[in-house]
């Protein structure tokens, strides 16, 4: 008996009174591909520490109900021996590498299983062949990108040799490349090896068409477990959870058409076929206005294949008031001190950067991971100082002013929004900084209430921050930072983690209620969808350089600057592409990197 | 560069820390604190390492000359110098007169001594062990496995930790908080408020690791771990260890026999040279 049974599957954690698993009954056949959906908080990532054995064996909590795992509990073989079949790859690869080498690194799990050292020498060998790092065996973890870590990661998983393979979010840190090189290792492993694949994951544009099942969970329960052809065919029970659908499916659905495509060859051929005309869909039309299909732009831009930056920060003949910027960077270079050792490092994080931001504008930083997005937004806050160049933050340069002095007029949200949370309530975060600068206390009552409305956070105003989900976490960090009403507000990966109804809910507030103020917001992001929906203007960084600053619709019709910054337009643009007889870059027509 | 083995440099520091207990001679001090530096020469550090090795060895210096040189409370002891004088009004009173003493100097120094000694070896020792290799020593000399990986792993996101304090420092001070304020309370309260999101990050990550290290068979007793590599002593790490033990041995024996002869106990004069050594260098 092979594969996954899951039977009247219950969990609890310690401390909490509602189950968090209710029920689940599922089996899963062996060399399947399933795409495990929900939103956040619905139990997803404990339905995947039960199936490897993390729960019950590293976990407090009550369990009841069985996972059989090739016919054995886990609940009652050791750990160690569950792992050697199903192996778990975790959401951040920073917070599951603790070796300096590549090679340390994945022999970590196999010198726990008692293995030869000849036997573990193959193991790596094999395991780093498989994720397309065999010449990084000697490596510096240090020294990789992101998405290189998280195929190490992968690789220590896979010298494991486990049948079944649960991947909790591996992509959501990733850009859109190393997603796509990490998600073809993976449907390598399934489709060559006959590994079992269970995927969380946000990104179901890329991975459906991988898929060969769909599970839908809410409120802990498996609410669906349908065939990939048959999950899509009613959106609805995603969009009432808020679930993000394919993009193409959810085209089709709004055409009227029966079928679901998940690829962009599948949906060309149906629409093809068909009578109706797509661009003149409701749908179509409603992006459109969304400028996601910017027809005229993108025609314009088609065939730009010159690497030359396309910069145009300012109109020349319209300068701006100086006294009108919030933020001017002039020339900006950035080399970060190279620490163990006497050489300098071997790169600028930043190279040459100038551009100035207006009240009122929304600026997407854009460009793939170590590309230097957040390396320019710690300069924004003059954490970091130029190696040259300089950053003036309404008219003061970071390297003489002193933090005191941008209180207030900057606010920051990191990409972990815990480094922010310090107070023992909501409501006292929200009121710190009011407090800090000394309001009337009726003022900074007033805004604190004002703020909670805002931010859907009046029913939270009293629970500890670090005990809130996520979602909740990351809005009480920019609440915390919008108390100040700052000229000038930094989101750093907004994305991360967040289920698409609450990243839209949290962006279209914050956007519009800057906008309305003429305040002015920048994001670093990956995702292009947000920025056509949000942003007015786009920054494109490749290897610490901009090489592109204007409007979203012209970076993104230009294949060569999504190529250099790593993106991938959205579906609907692509699919405008195939019309147009000139596919931008796209995951079904790109080639791997570093493979 | 001589590469050695991390049992040898665990070795050397337990040697060096012995050596500079049994050694009182601000010359046989100095001597061991120059041959420290010659260690952190052949590695040798970075601008950025050799700025915090010498700002802890600055610190530490003058920290512990000057609060022995004020506060040396053994007789006899030599003024050399009054900072306040037992006549100034109010604080001359409280105070007694505060002075600076010679043997408290003295005293002083061969402590900074000892201290920058050991530290220098220790920073050697950090900044050329992979925490890897570290904990295969750890483990060889019988530290329990559990406890061995924790250190090694507390090592190793030390830096990391150092740049989350910073990041959290920044923000509070961007939402108008002063960390240096006349309310002393709200100083130290804004202090430990900023720890708490360093320390919950923390334990967030340090579950998730735990969590990804379980998932790859982690035993704490590691009663059947196999390593990929091992350690072996070369030729530098014999020779080394050696000069040391000697060095150790020969200490240990000149002192003991100056002790014997100090005290009474035991004297011959055919190792008159070796207590005039005994009792001028060492």
């Amino acid at each position: 008996m092979g594969g996954i049974e899951i039977e009247n599957l219950h969990f609890t954690y310690p401390s909490r009174n509602t189950p968090t698993l209710r029920g689940i009954e599922a089996k899963v056949d062996l060399e399947a591909f399933i795409l495990l959906t929900g939103p956040t908080g619905c139990g997803k990532s404990t339905l995947l520490r039960t199936l490897n054995g993390l729960i019950p064996h590293a976990s407090g909590g009550k369990l009841s109900g069985s996972v059989r795992v090739n016919g054995a509990s886990v609940a009652e073989q050791p750990i160690a021996v569950t792992c050697q079949q199903v192996g778990l790859l975790f959401q951040n690869p920073e917070e599951q590498l603790f070796c300096l080498i590549v090679e340390d690194e994945v022999a970590f799990g196999l010198e726990n299983l008692g293995l030869s050292s000849h036997e573990i020498n193959q193991r790596i060998d094999s395991a780093l062949t498989q994720v397309g790092l065999a010449e990084f065996r000697s490596r510096q973890i240090a020294s990789l990108s992101s998405g290189q870590k998280q195929r190490v990661a992968l690789a220590c998983v896979c010298a494991m040799q486990p049948q079944i393979l649960l991947l909790d979010e591996p992509t959501s840190y990733l850009d859109p490349q190393a997603t796509y090189d990490i998600l073809a290792i993976i449907r390598d492993l399934n489709r060559k090896l006959g590994i079992t694949v269970i995927v969380v994951g946000h990104q179901v544009n890329e991975i459906a068409p991988l898929c060969s099942r769909v599970w839908l969970m809410n409120e802990g329960k498996l609410v669906s477990d349908l065939p990939i052809d048959q999950a899509f065919t009613d959106l609805k029970p995603y969009s009432q959870l808020g679930v993000q659908v394919p993009e193409l499916a959810q085209i089709a659905e709004q055409l009227g058409f029966p079928e679901r495509p998940l690829t962009l060859n599948h949906a060309v051929r149906l629409f093809e076929n068909s009578p109706q005309d797509p661009k003149q869909s409701r749908f179509y039309q409603a992006e459109a206005s969304d400028r996601l299909l910017s027809p005229d732009s993108a025609s314009e831009e088609d065939g730009l294949a010159d690497l030359t930056p396309s910069v145009t920060p300012s109109n020349p003949e319209n300068p701006v008031n100086p006294d009108n910027i919030v933020a001017s960077v002039q020339g900006l270079t950035f080399r970060y001190p190279q620490k163990g050792s006497q050489e300098p490092s071997s790169a600028d994080a930043l190279k040459n950067i100038s551009f100035q931001v207006k009240p009122g504008e929304v600026v997407a930083i854009m460009g793939a991971n170590g590309s230097g997005k957040t390396t320019l937004f710690l300069q924004l806050i003059s954490l970091l100082r130029p190696s040259a160049g300089q950053v003036l933050i309404k008219g003061q340069d970071t390297r003489r002013s002193k933090p005191r002095h941008l209180a207030g007029q900057v606010g920051i949200v990191f990409q972990n929004p815990d480094l922010l949370l310090q107070a023992a309530t909501v409501a006292e975060e929200v009121a710190f900084g009011p407090k800090n600068f000394r309001l009337a206390r009726q003022e900074v009552e007033e805004r604190l209430e004002k703020i909670l409305r805002m931010f859907d956070l009046e029913a939270l105003k009293m629970e500890v921050p670090y005990a809130l989900s996520r979602g909740q976490r990351q809005r009480t960090a920019v609440a915390a930072n919008f108390s100040l009403y700052p000229d000038l507000l930094l989101l750093d990966e907004p994305t991360t983690g967040q289920d698409y109804y609450h990243l839209q809910q949290l962006m279209q507030m914050l956007c519009d209620t800057m906008k309305t103020q003429n305040k002015t917001v920048i994001f670093c992001t990956h995702d292009v969808h947000l920025t056509l929906t949000y942003a007015n203007r786009v920054l494109l960084l490749h290897r610490g350089a901009l090489i592109f600053d204007g409007t979203p619709d012209a970076a993104f019709a230009n294949p060569e600057y999504l190529k250099q910054a790593s993106l991938v337009p959205p579906l609907t643009m692509q699919l405008q592409g195939f019309q147009n007889d000139t596919p931008p870059a796209s995951h079904e027509n790109r080639s791997p990197r570093n493979r | 560069m001589i590469r050695l083995q991390p049992h040898t440099k665990i070795v050397l520091l337990a040697i060096v820390s012995c050596l500079v207990i049994l050694l009182d001679s601000p010359i046989a001090l100095f001597v061991c604190f120059l041959v420290s530096l010659c260690f952190q020469a052949l590695i040798p550090p970075s601008w950025h390492q050799m700025r915090l090795l010498i700002l802890f060895i600055g610190l530490g210096t003058w920290g512990l000359i000057y609060s022995q040189a004020i506060f040396y409370n053994e007789f006899p002891r030599t003024v050399i110098f009054t900072l306040i004088h037992k006549d100034t009004p109010i604080i001359g009173g409280m105070t007694g007169g505060v002075h600076l003493y010679r043997e408290g100097l003295l005293h002083g120094t061969v402590q900074s001594l000892r201290f920058n000694t050991t530290l220098t070896i220790s920073c050697f020792i950090i900044w050329t062990t992979q925490p890897r290799d570290l904990l295969l020593t750890l483990v060889k000399l019988r530290v329990p496995y559990s406890l061995a990986f924790m250190v090694t792993t507390g090592l190793r996101y030390i830096p990391l930790i150092g740049s989350e304090a910073k990041t959290v420092i920044r923000s509070q001070q961007l939402r108008g908080f002063r960390y240096l304020q006349f309310n002393f309370l709200h100083t130290i309260s804004g202090i430990l408020n900023s720890l708490r999101p360093i320390l919950t990050n923390n334990i967030r990550r340090a579950t998730h690791l735990s969590e990804a290290v379980e998932s790859r068979a982690f035993a704490p007793d590691a009663a059947h771990r196999t390593s990929l590599r091992e350690l072996k002593t070369g030729q530098p790490d014999v020779i080394l260890i050696t000069l040391l033990l000697v060095c150790l041995l020969s200490v240990i024996g000149l002192k003991s026999v100056y002790f014997l002869y100090a005290n009474g106990l035991y004297y011959a004069s055919w190792l008159r040279g070796a207590y005039t050594f005994a009792r001028e260098v060492l």
